[in-house]
């Protein structure tokens, strides 16, 4: 009768990546960078456009982690496959937020681009969620 | 699963039994990403998956730290290894 009750150990959770992602947090930086683009635009400051620079970049490196961080850790190969569009939404995103894009120039067409690109990326995300 | 379930408790389950949408269970994981076997886990199945009617969406009741089909993608009825019925002893 004993035998029919077995002690097994079992885990809770047993990855580190926390397994909280969201777009949201590469839009956020995304409209930063629209948003200092605009700003810079109206104002001449030579040590304003200067931070202006720093920061800009700094944001767009930011976009760049947290796409990368949704492709390479949350986007799973059946992902990939029912998504086929996938690869080449990322891998356009990040060269945007690169030095041809919002990290490079002060172009407020390239940081909406950026945003179309995090949308679409989104949009997916979203769908993934809900599957 | 915190808070539902923490380090050191005792749960009674029972093998075999189908999954149900809400109840915990012992499931089986695949390996992760770098093909490490995952231990055996406690998860909440919480949905049937809408295309294959035997596979099974898990979560974590610990969404911020957990793992689950978010992750792994749905799982088999046959990696639903044991239905927890109740915690038999706070750890």
């Amino acid at each position: 009768m004993l035998s029919l009750f077995r002690i097994t150990d079992v885990s809770a959770h047993c990855d580190l990546p926390c397994g909280v992602y969201d777009p949201a947090q590469a839009r956020i930086e995304a409209e930063s960078i629209k948003a200092i683009i605009a700003k810079v635009a109206d104002n001449p400051d030579p040590d304003f456009r200067m931070r202006a620079t720093i920061i800009k970049e700094q944001r767009s490196e930011l976009v760049k982690h947290h796409l990368w961080v949704l492709w390479t850790d949350y986007f799973k190969a059946p992902h990939f496959e029912k998504y086929p569009q996938l690869h080449t939404l990322f891998n356009e995103a990040t060269k945007l937020a690169g030095a041809a894009g919002t990290k490079g120039e002060f172009d407020a067409g390239r940081a909406d681009e950026l945003l179309g690109k995090i949308d679409e990326i989104a949009r997916v995300f979203a769908e993934t969620k809900a599957a | 699963m915190a808070p539902t379930y923490r380090d050191g408790d005792l749960l009674l389950v029972i093998r075999g039994l189908s999954p149900r949408v809400g109840r915990a269970a012992v499931v089986r994981l695949p390996p992760d990403a770098a093909g490490r076997p995952r231990p055996l886990s406690v998860k909440r199945v919480t949905r049937r998956s809408a295309d294959e009617p035997r596979r099974w969406w898990v979560d974590s009741d610990n969404a911020a730290e957990g793992v689950s089909s978010a992750h792994v993608g749905t799982l088999t009825s046959d990696d639903v290894v044991a239905v927890v019925v109740a915690r038999v002893r706070r750890g």
